[in-house]
Order: C-alpha cells, then structure tokens, then sequence
C-alpha cells in the first residue's frame, strides 16, 4: 500500500514538476529569413523547418529546461529590410539569431550581430568572404561555401570523368555567380595544362521563361558537359527546354538544384539522367535526426521542403541547442565559445562541426544522379 | 545560318508573348493614358487561373472530348476570368481615381500590382506551380530541318490570329474608331457622343482578357508558373509599347516581336550577352528615342500649339 | 532686412507645427520607449525623407515623370563604397563627392534626352536604372564587384569623432535632410522654383514666357541626383556594404510613391510619405507574409482618398506684407523708377528709334512645310515700330504657324526673320523672348495651378539673372531683384485690373480676365514687340472695346503690337496695318481700308460670311 502511494506521489510529482519546467522563461532565439520578396518560397520554407526543428526540441524538454521560442523577422531580400530585421531581433533580447538567406542580405545583418554580439548562424549564405574576409567571432554557417562546391566540380570533371569542354551557367546572382567564379578559379590550372577549356561561360536571367536563346548558344559551344550552378526554376525551365531542342550534354546541377520542384518542373523523362553536385543527401547519411524531422515536417506541411536552404537553417537550431547546452549558459561568448569546439551536435545533414572561422566542417561534396524514378543517387563512375 | 534562323524562330516565339501581352497593355494605355502597372500580374493571374482549371476540371474534359478542349476550355476560362477580373481592377484602383490626374494613376497602379501579387502568393503559395504534364499538348512537327513543338506553332497562329482581329476590330470598325477616338481626345470624344463608359469597359476587359489568354498559354508552352513572373512581362510589355509607338495598337505588336527578336539575338551572339540583354535592349530603346522620338511606327498625335 | 520675401499668412498653429515636429526629431532617440531598432528605423525615415526630397525636385517640382531614381542613389553609394575601399579615401570626404559624381552622371546621361516627352521620358529613365544596375551586377571594369557587392566601407569620421551608433547615424542623416530641405525651400521661393513649375504646368508656355527649359529641366535632373549621390554615400556609410540588390526598379517605385503620397512638390509631404512607407511595413511585421498585400492596399486607397498627397503643396498666398508696406498701393510702383538696376533695362518705356523708318521686325520669304503641306508659302512681313500691325485670313490660313515661326517655336524651311535688323530665325523661344518679343497664344497658355502672381513673376523670370547659388544664399542681390518682381508683378497686374485675383490660382479665373492675364504675362517680360493671337476671341463688345482702349494705351508706351484677329471691329478700329493670309500666301497687304475692299480679300472670305464678326457700320 504504502509503495503505491510512493509511486502515485512520484508519478504527481513528475508531472507537477514537469509542468513547472514549461513554465519557465522560453528561450529566444530569432530567424530571420525572406518571407515576403522573391524568395519568398525559401523564407517561408526555412520559416517551417525552424518551427518543426523547435517543436522537435521542446518535446525533449526544450533546452537547459527552458522551452525554445522562435521568433521571426521578414528580410524580404533587401538589405535595407535585413539591417532592421536585425535589429529589430536584437532589441527583442534573442539569445541566438538564425540568419539569413543570401549573402549580401546577410552582411549588414551579420555586422549588426557581431557589433552587438549576438551569435549568428546563417544557412543560406555560401559567400566565401562572410567568413573569410573581416573576423567575425559570433558568425557561423551550417551551408557550405561556394568554394568548395567549385572545387568539387572541377575535379571531379576533369579528374574522374575526363570532360573536357567545360560549360559553366549562371544567373548573374550572389549564389550562383559566386559558385561558378569558383567552378572556373578551379578550372584554371586544369586549363593551363591543356586538360581542360571553358566553352561557355554565361549568364540567364532568372524570372524569365524563354532561355531558348542561351540554349541556342550552348549547343553551338559544343560542350562535354554542362554545369548550371544556380537556382532550381530556371534549372528545371532550362533542362526541359534543352532536352526538347534535342541537346544532349550532360547537365549538373550545383546544390540547390536539386528537389522536387525541379523534378516536377523539368518533368521526369528529362531529370533521369543529370547530375547534381552536392553535400551528402540525409538519405545516405541515414541520420536519425532526419527521419524524425522528416516525418514531423510531413506530418504538418504535407511534404518535405523542397530546396536544401530551409533544411540547413533547422541545423542552425539544433547546432545552437547544442552549444547552449555545453556551455550551460546563453550568454554570447559562451555560446561562441562552445560552438566553436563542439563535437556532439546532430544535424538532419549530418554532425555539424564549425572550423575556427565558422564555416561548417567538411561538408564533403559528392555527385548525385537521379533515376528514371526522380530518384538522386550516389554516382558511381 | 541555320543557327541564325533558329534564333530567329526563337525570338519570333518570346516575341509573340510580348505582343500578346503588350496588345492589351497598349490598348489601355493608349485610351487611359494609363500605364497599368498591374497589367503584368494579370497576365499571372490568368496562368494560374488556367492552372486551377487544368487541375480541376481538365482531366474530365480530356476524358470526353481530346486534349485540345482541355487546353482550350483554360484558355477561355482565363480569358473570361480576367476579364471579370479587369473590370474589378478598373472599379477599385483606377475609376475613383482618374480625376486626380495621371501621376496619382500611376502610384495607384503599382499598389495594384504589389497588391495582386501578394494575393496570388496568398492563394496559391509562393511555390512554382507546373502545368500538367499529361494534360499539355507535347507533339512536335518538323519543318526546315528544325523540330518545332505543335504548341509552339499553334501559339504563333493563335497570337497572330488574335491580333489580326484586334487590328481589324481597331481600325476598319466603326467601334474602334470610336475606341481610337477615345484614346486621341477623351473630352472631344465625350462631345461627339462617344459612350466613354463603353469604350472603357471594352479596353479593360479586352486588355486583360488577352493577357490572361497569354498567361495560360505561357503555362502551358513553359510549364511553370510563378506570382513574380508577371513583373518581367509587364515591363516589356511597356517596352514593347513605346517602341511601337504609343497609343499605336499594331506598333504594340510589331514592337513585341521585335523585342524577342532583338533579346533572342542579343543574348545569342554577343559573348557574354545572355548577362547584358536586358541592358543592351533599353539602350536600343533609348537611342530609338533619340533619334525617332515617335517610337517606330510612329505615334498618332499631333499637338497644336 | 529680415522680412520674409514671400511672407506666408499662416495662423499660429500651422506655424507652430512644423517647429513641434522638428523638435520631436530632436528628441527621439531619447524618448523612453525608443531602442536602437527605433533608431535604426527613425534613420531610414531620414534617408528615405532624402531620397524622397531629391525626386521631388525632379517630379515634384518640374513635373518629370522619373521611375529610375534609384541609379543616381546606387552611383552615390558605389561612388563612395569604390573610393573608399580601394583608394582610402575618407568617408565623409566622399560625401560631396558622390553627389558630385552622381550629379555629373545625370548630366551627361539625360542631356540627350531630356527633351522627352512624359512616358517616354519614363521608359528612359527605366532603363537608366536598369542599365546602371546591369553594369554594377556584371562589373565590365572590375570595380563593382558584381552581385556580391562592396563590402568594409568605413565609417564617416570628422577627426577623432567617428559616426557609428545608430544614434550618431540617425543624428547624421538628419542633420543633411535638413540642409537640403533648406536649400529646397530656398529654391522654391525664387525664381528657380518658379521657372520649375511653369516648365510643370505648361512647357511649351513656358519657354515662350522666356524660361530656357531645356536647361531648367537639366538642372532639375542633376540637383535630384546630387542629392540621391548624398543618400548613397550615406547609406554605404551606414550599412558598411552595398550590393545590386538594394537598387532595383521597386526601389525607384518606391521613391515615386514617397513623393506622390507625401503630395508633389510639398517637402513637409515628402518626409511624411518617408515616414509611411518605411514604418509601415514595420509596424506590419506580425503580418509577415501579407505585409506587401497591406502595402499595396494602403497605396491604392490613398490615391482614391487624398491624390493629392497627405499634404499638399499650398501655393503661398502673398501678402507682401513683408515689405513692410502696409496696404501697398500698386499705384505708386512702377517699372521705371530709380534704383531699378538688376532688372534688365527694357522696361516698357521705350526710346523710340526713328520711328517708321526702319521695320522693328522683319519676315522675309519664309516657307514652311509639313509634310507635304506647304503651311506659310514665301510670306514677307514687316512691322513697324509704335504700330499695330494685324494679321488676318480664314481659318486654317497659316496664321498661327507664322507667329510660331516668328517667335522660334518651329524653325522655317526658307526664309529669315530679322528683329531689330538681327537674325533671329531659328532661335529657341526663350531666346527670342530675351531678345524682346513676347507672345500670347490662340488657346490660352497660363500656368493653372499657380496663383495669378506667379504666372506674371514668370514672365519677369527672363528679366533676372539670379542663379543657383545666389538664391540658395539669398545674397543681397538676389533679395534686391526678388522685390524688384514683386514690384513689377504687381504693377502688371494693377494695369491689367487684376490686382484682387493676385492670390487666385489662375485656372479659378474666368475666361476674359485669364486673357488679361496672359498679356499681362507677356508684358513683364519687357518686350519691344507684343505678339497676340486672338486676343478678343471669346470676348463680347464691351469686353473687345476694353481690349481695344487698352492696346492703344500699351502702344502710347511704345510698346509695337503684331496681332492675329478675326473681330473686323478691332482690326478695322486700331490698326495701323493690315497682311492678309490665305492658304499660307499673302494675297493683300495694306492699311485696314485698302484691305477691307480688296477683291482678292473679299473672295477668300467669300462664302465664309461668319467670319465678319461685327458689323462694318
């Protein structure tokens, strides 16, 4: 009798108790992304995975104890918006800010966290200079950066598969300009020594639909292969319409290419086929974390994001979780401090580690291909 | 040469959406002098209008009567949509307006277009939509050794046929002349008899009629859609008209096409050129300008002073 | 002196106002529940208040419809970001240096073309914006950096006090917005911003008041981007980097939509509209992804509520109490009076040189064509001084066209026009003003929105020479020739009997008291030779007969008069001479008399009895 109302009291007391946990201080930790302006689909997808990783999160108890609360400020891409949305995070006292998508919007934003020290993960903004020009000690990215992505590219093309006609696309925008100004850096001693040329070297401009033009001009370059380093609607218009003229090179596409909507833009018969340049997919990497936060993700949206930007700003989340959870403390250096030499944080993509100036440790590139099922598939030559 | 006749081909294509969209940019523009800012988004409105219809309905069309119905049943749904649609934008942002001048049209016009915008983003999402696969014609025909998608080929006939009508209709009908009337001299026009008020119902259902028949359209040959892409249109479409000539409803067309054709060319054969077109085609726009200050077939207005 | 030249009658509150707001901008940083987010947003009202007030100048004022803004904006701001990252060049040095370099850019790229007309002027600018854009994204020479932009620009520094807390930016931007505002103000008040708003009502009335357009227009355009160059630098400074991204068209959209919501031409409007469109969306925030939706709305209603801006320009009512002349009687001034020394002297008092002798102006076998109408067919034409010469000839003959020609509207196929024995055929209206020759038109050319004051200040615009910086300074000299105006307006206006409508917007008039007005429009401007086309059109006997008392009192001052009429009464009543047009040849010539009765005359006017208007009694 008397151990049954031990437990009936221990059970209470539980609950009780746990009760008061949630009634403690959230945590707050701001996200700042474009949920209005042209990328508005990449802020309101990164808004939903942060919401998801959060949930995620506080069902394990929130972090030290204390429930996580997001809150979200609109950058709409314009660096204006993104220098108040800043502010306006930092004067609403966040612990941490997740931010933000592209990387000139996120410079103004990433020197207003660090005048102000506020640690700031970003998680789409692959200019190598956010890290490696001025020192910033509160700035880190759970994206890649361009460089690495360009380097991957050139030598795999030429190393492994022997291309030598090299056509490189862009869109004229921070992205991919900025992988394909390091596709060609890289391309460069290849070219010295004869292995390589560049064919084709050109801009599209996103947003419009008719790229019959570019396509036109491609094809008479006469390439071996054809990397597109932008984003996945042109992508998709480009591929179906290349196909259709009947051109046949090779396609890869940099990372933020591939996902469904490209599948569906593109159609299927012409997916099958190109190549992707990217970071270990969560498929391969069988992450655990990536199987609970995929099926809450779907659970409440439907589907699962379509573009990689959103997913790296959940990791944002989770790696910050983490560090504030070492540290013990949600004072800024500490964090810092603690996300800099953390090894435990679990990411959807992975382990994230942060090398001393920030970046996200190697984030090693592979190349995918996708199957007739609109499948990606680690490549094999 | 075979490359350039292609490219030619290719911006005869691009350039026959410029006109059909320019078609009803001019038309209000030339009786409204009213640069309709939202003209673009129309244009939008009416590719995802035919998108929803293709979704919805389509299948059960093409089930019964072939593919083609299918496609023409969103095309005639986006055209009457927008037109409904027109009407509205004409009663809420333009009518109260006009009184005040053409500089506050103007503002009221971009608030328009920014707010038609964020309502698509609102309803349909800010995910590119894709039109149906199954549901979209994908036969090609061979012609001078060039594979040309049927669509494409029943696009160009469909656009010149719509602007041949829109040309007779203009200029040999007794309406468009009161239409031309209108645009030369509203307050005369009013004196003469004129019923303004029909002429512009005509021109702000028609008008957006045609871009949302372009829309749908565009949906179907490129197969994505997205609330941004209205913008892109619209400015050309603006381009377009002022290279003809304003208040010129032929020149609107002539100026869409030759806007392909210039980009097309532009992009395809200057070395790096797909990064400049857009600059090298306002340069064009303004030396023409310059030194034909009319636009190319002219404008047909004469000031006494 | 210290009186206000144009002394506004304000009640006391309004006066009260604008120092109430500008103490609140004092203030704010300080007040209790601003944080540096509501520094950092009371910044951007500041630099958006600057941009606003630079396309004001340009739209607001001259009426130019500019959709690309935002180019002089970004050179500014690259001008700045290049300078001072490559060559170190201090930040705060960089400052009127951007506005000098952005300045020079719209000079030499809207020169060609300022000539264009409303939309297509648009679509230019459009692409001006476009295309600065496209080179600073694709960087041709290098510098720009392309889409990533420019980063590390420092901050502005005066010695050891460097500008870098929100509040210090906040204090910055606002100290320019208010110099500038200052300058503005200035301008509007002088004949500059006179000149502006004619060329905005009526360009082609306003060069023929003797306004050289063209270069009013490209003042307007360079001094709007010498202040969006001092935005640009400005907001470098403050964002440290400065990328493509943030000078797009919507940027230029949104400049437009500043200074028509605020009310054109209305500074204390334009800061207003600032405030909105940068609070707005701020303080819409929570509605994240419907804020634009909102944005847009807001934009269409206050265009159906209140087209006219939040706060419309009101034109000052002149009491001209400032001169300290209580009940200033127009009577006692007038042009020709000692002391009048900037004016230029051509005061309506004129010498008269051998009168009758030589021809004061002279058309000599001039021909023009349109097309392949032949409109004026080899015409002579001579007036003399101190006459009244009439044109006359049916509907359609070639008259208007001929005083076009004379007065450098059109330029003619053959033929010369020598004034004073001076080549003038060919010159710019403005230039033929100067030279002496005024004119009104057959359909009335005021300036409607201004009041009756200014449309004659307009036409004294040609008489002065104050320029940029003298007003700006408002040197003495300038304040001497402003009251000279004054003066002269005002004894223009007594003469036309108008004097009592001095504060009337002139479209508020009624038709024969506008005709007055625009020949009293004319007369201030001094002419030897008053060119009028139709002057008694639309007026009944007894007004024909004032007209008529009046023309002769104009030529007892020695003023000449070259008139176009149909009214047999006036041309038989005063002139002296008599040309008759038909189909652009001169088929008489003569006193009224002669003509009356000529054969030729007869038959063209046969069949067309209602052209004898007035009975020949």
């Amino acid at each position: 009798m008397k151990s049954r109302g031990i437990v009936v009291f221990l059970v209470l007391g539980a609950v009780l108790f746990g009760g008061q946990v949630f009634a403690e201080e959230p945590i707050r930790i701001g996200l700042q992304a474009p949920i209005t302006g042209s990328f508005a689909i990449e802020g309101q997808m990164a808004r939903q995975c942060v919401e998801v990783a959060a949930e995620l999160i506080n069902k394990q108890g929130g972090i030290l104890g204390r429930p996580v609360e997001i809150i979200v400020a609109d950058d709409a891409s314009n660096p204006r918006d993104s220098a108040l949305a800043a502010q306006k995070l930092i004067s609403q006292g966040v612990v941490a800010a997740i931010a933000s998508y592209g990387s000139s919007v996120t410079e103004p934003a990433a020197d207003l966290y660090e005048r102000n020290r506020v640690v700031c993960v970003a998680y789409g903004a692959t200019a190598v200079r956010l890290t490696m020009g001025k020192e910033r000690r509160y700035f880190f990215r759970t994206c890649g950066r361009d460089d690495s992505q360009g380097e991957f590219f050139a030598r795999f093309a030429v190393e492994t598969m022997g291309w030598r006609r090299i056509a490189i696309m862009h869109d004229n925008q921070t992205y991919g300009k900025g992988v394909a100004e390091e596709t060609k850096k890289y391309l460069e001693p290849y070219i010295g020594e004869g292995r390589a040329e560049i064919v084709y070297y050109d801009a599209i401009t996103p947003g419009e639909q008719d790229y019959s033009a570019a396509l036109t001009k491609l094809r008479e370059s006469n390439p071996d292969v054809w990397y597109y380093t932008a984003y996945y609607p042109e992508a998709g218009l480009l591929v179906r319409q290349a196909r259709e003229m009947g051109i046949t090179v090779p396609f890869v596409g940099s990372n933020a290419v591939p996902n469904e909507d490209f599948v569906r833009i593109a159609g299927l018969e012409y997916v099958a086929g190109t190549f992707m340049t990217q970071e270990p997919l969560p498929q391969d990497l069988n992450t655990p974390k990536a199987q609970v936060f995929f099926a809450a993700y779907r659970a409440k949206y439907g589907n699962i994001p379509s573009s990689p930007w959103p997913i790296y700003a959940a990791d944002a989340l989770f790696a910050l979780a983490q560090a504030i959870e070492n540290a013990k403390s949600i004072k800024p250096d500490d964090i810092a401090q603690a996300m800099r030499t953390m090894e435990n944080a679990e990411g959807i993509t992975g382990p994230i580690v942060f090398t001393e100036r920030g970046d996200r440790k190697g984030v090693p590139y592979a190349m995918y291909r996708y199957n007739e099922k609109g499948q990606l598939e680690l490549f094999k030559p | 040469m075979r490359v350039f006749f292609e490219q030619l081909v290719n911006g005869v294509t691009v350039g026959s959406f410029y006109a059909l969209v320019a078609l009803g940019y001019s038309m209000v523009y030339g009786v409204m002098k009213l640069i309709n800012f939202a003209h673009g988004d129309l244009f939008t409105l009416g590719s995802y209008l035919g998108y929803t219809f293709l979704v919805w309905r389509a299948a059960w069309i093409t089930e019964r009567a072939g593919l083609w119905w299918g496609v023409l049943g969103a095309i005639l749904f986006a055209f009457l949509a927008n037109a409904g649609a027109g009407i509205l934008v004409e009663r809420v942002a333009y009518r109260p307006v006009y009184r005040a001048g053409r500089l506050p049209l103007v503002v009221s016009a971009l608030g328009m277009s920014i707010f038609l915008q964020n309502a698509i983003m609102a309803i349909w999402g800010p995910r590119f939509q894709v039109y149906p696969g199954d549901l979209v014609p994908t036969a090609s025909l061979r012609f001078l050794g060039l594979s040309l998608p049927l669509l494409k080929v029943v696009i160009l006939f469909l656009s010149l046929g719509v602007m041949l009508v829109m040309y007779w209709i203009v200029e040999k009908t007794e309406f468009g002349a009161a239409v031309r009337a209108t645009a030369l001299d509203r307050e005369m026009a009013t004196l003469l008899g004129i019923d303004i008020q029909r002429v512009i119902l005509f021109v702000f259902t028609l008008g957006p009629a045609l871009g949302g028949m372009a829309g749908v359209m565009n949906g179907m040959y490129y197969r994505s859609i997205q609330f941004s892409m209205g913008w892109n249109y619209g400015l050309k479409a603006f381009t377009a008209t002022i290279l003809g000539g304003i208040g010129n409803i032929p020149g609107a067309m002539v100026g869409g096409v030759l806007l392909g054709v210039i980009e097309t060319l532009l992009a395809g054969y200057i070395p790096g050129g797909g990064a400049w077109k857009d600059g090298f085609t306002f340069l064009i726009l303004i030396l023409v300008l310059i030194f034909r200050p009319t636009g190319i077939l002219g404008e047909k207005v004469a000031e006494k002073v | 002196m210290g009186a206000e030249l144009s002394c506004t009658r304000r009640g006391r509150f309004q006066r009260f106002v604008p120092v109430l707001l500008g103490g609140f901008v004092a203030v704010f940083p300080f007040l209790p529940f601003v944080n540096d987010y509501w520094v950092d947003v009371g910044f951007f009202v500041g630099l958006y208040g600057l941009l606003g007030l630079s396309l004001n100048v340009v739209l607001g004022e001259v009426g130019l419809f500019d959709l690309g803004h935002a180019a002089f904006y970004a050179i500014g701001a690259y001008t700045t970001a290049i300078m001072n990252t490559t060559l170190n060049i201090p930040v705060l040095l960089l400052l009127p240096v951007s506005a000098l370099v952005a300045s020079g850019f719209a000079y030499l790229v809207m020169s060609p073309v300022i000539h264009l007309r409303g939309d297509y002027l648009c679509i230019v600018t459009i692409g001006i914006g476009e295309i600065v854009r496209i080179i600073i994204v694709n960087n041709p020479w290098g510098i720009t950096n392309g889409p990533n932009g420019i980063t590390g620009v420092g901050f502005p520094a005066l010695g050891p006090f460097v500008i870098q807390t929100p509040t210090q930016f906040y204090y910055f931007v606002w100290v320019v917005v208010a110099l500038v505002a200052f300058v503005l103000l200035r301008l509007q008040r002088s004949r500059i911003g006179r000149a502006w708003n004619a060329i905005r009502e009526d360009e082609i009335a306003a060069e023929a008041t003797g306004i050289d357009v063209r270069a009013y227009k490209l003042l307007a355009f360079t001094l709007g981007a010498a202040f969006a160059g001092l935005a640009g630098n400005i907001y470098a400074a403050k964002m440290a980097v400065v990328s493509p991204q943030s000078f797009l068209f919507m940027e230029s959209a949104l400049l437009f939509c500043i200074v028509l919501l605020g009310g054109l031409g209305s500074l204390p409007g334009v800061l207003l509209g600032a405030a909105l469109v940068v609070v707005f969306p701020e303080v819409f925030r929570r509605f994240a992804s419907f804020r634009l939706l909102f944005f847009g709305l807001a934009l269409m209603v206050t265009m159906i509520f209140r087209p006219g801006g939040l706060l419309p320009r009101k034109r000052e009512t002149l009491g001209l109490d400032g001169f300290g002349a209580q009940g200033f009687s127009a009577k006692r001034a007038s042009p020709v009076r000692g002391g009048q020394v900037s004016l230029k002297d051509r005061s309506p008092v004129q010498p008269l040189h051998g009168s009758g002798n030589r021809p004061l102006l002279e058309v000599q076998g001039v021909t023009l064509r349109f097309g392949g109408l032949v409109a004026v067919n080899r015409y002579d034409l001579a007036v003399y001084p101190g006459r009244v010469t009439s044109l006359i000839g049916p509907n359609g003959a070639g008259k208007t066209t001929l005083f076009n020609i004379i007065t450098g509207i059109y330029r003619p196929d053959e033929g010369k026009v020598l004034f004073r024995g001076e080549d003038i055929t060919g010159l710019k209206p403005h230039l033929v003003v100067a030279r002496g020759i005024a004119r009104t038109f057959q359909n009335i050319r005021l300036f409607p929105s201004l009041t009756c004051l200014e449309n004659v200040l307009t036409g004294l615009h040609c008489r002065g020479s104050s320029g940029f910086i003298s007003t700006v300074l408002r040197t003495p000299f300038q304040l001497r020739e402003e009251r000279e105006f004054m003066e002269a307006a005002a004894y223009w206006l007594c003469r036309v009997g108008l004097w009592e409508y001095r504060n009337e917007l002139a479209r508020n008039l009624p038709y024969g008291r506008q005709k007055y007005l625009e020949i009293a429009r004319a007369l201030a401007t001094g002419p030897e030779l008053l060119v009028l086309d139709e002057p008694s059109s639309g007026l009944n006997e007894r007004e024909t007969e004032e007209l008529m008392e009046f023309l002769q009192g104009l030529l007892r001052e020695g003023i000449t008069i070259l008139l176009i009429e149909h009214d047999m009464n006036v041309v038989m009543g005063i002139s002296d001479w008599v040309s008759v047009m038909d189909m652009g040849n001169k088929i008489a010539e003569g006193s009224p008399w002669e003509v009356y009765n000529h054969p030729r005359v007869i038959e063209a006017y046969l069949g067309k009895e209602e052209e004898w208007v007035g009975s020949t009694s």
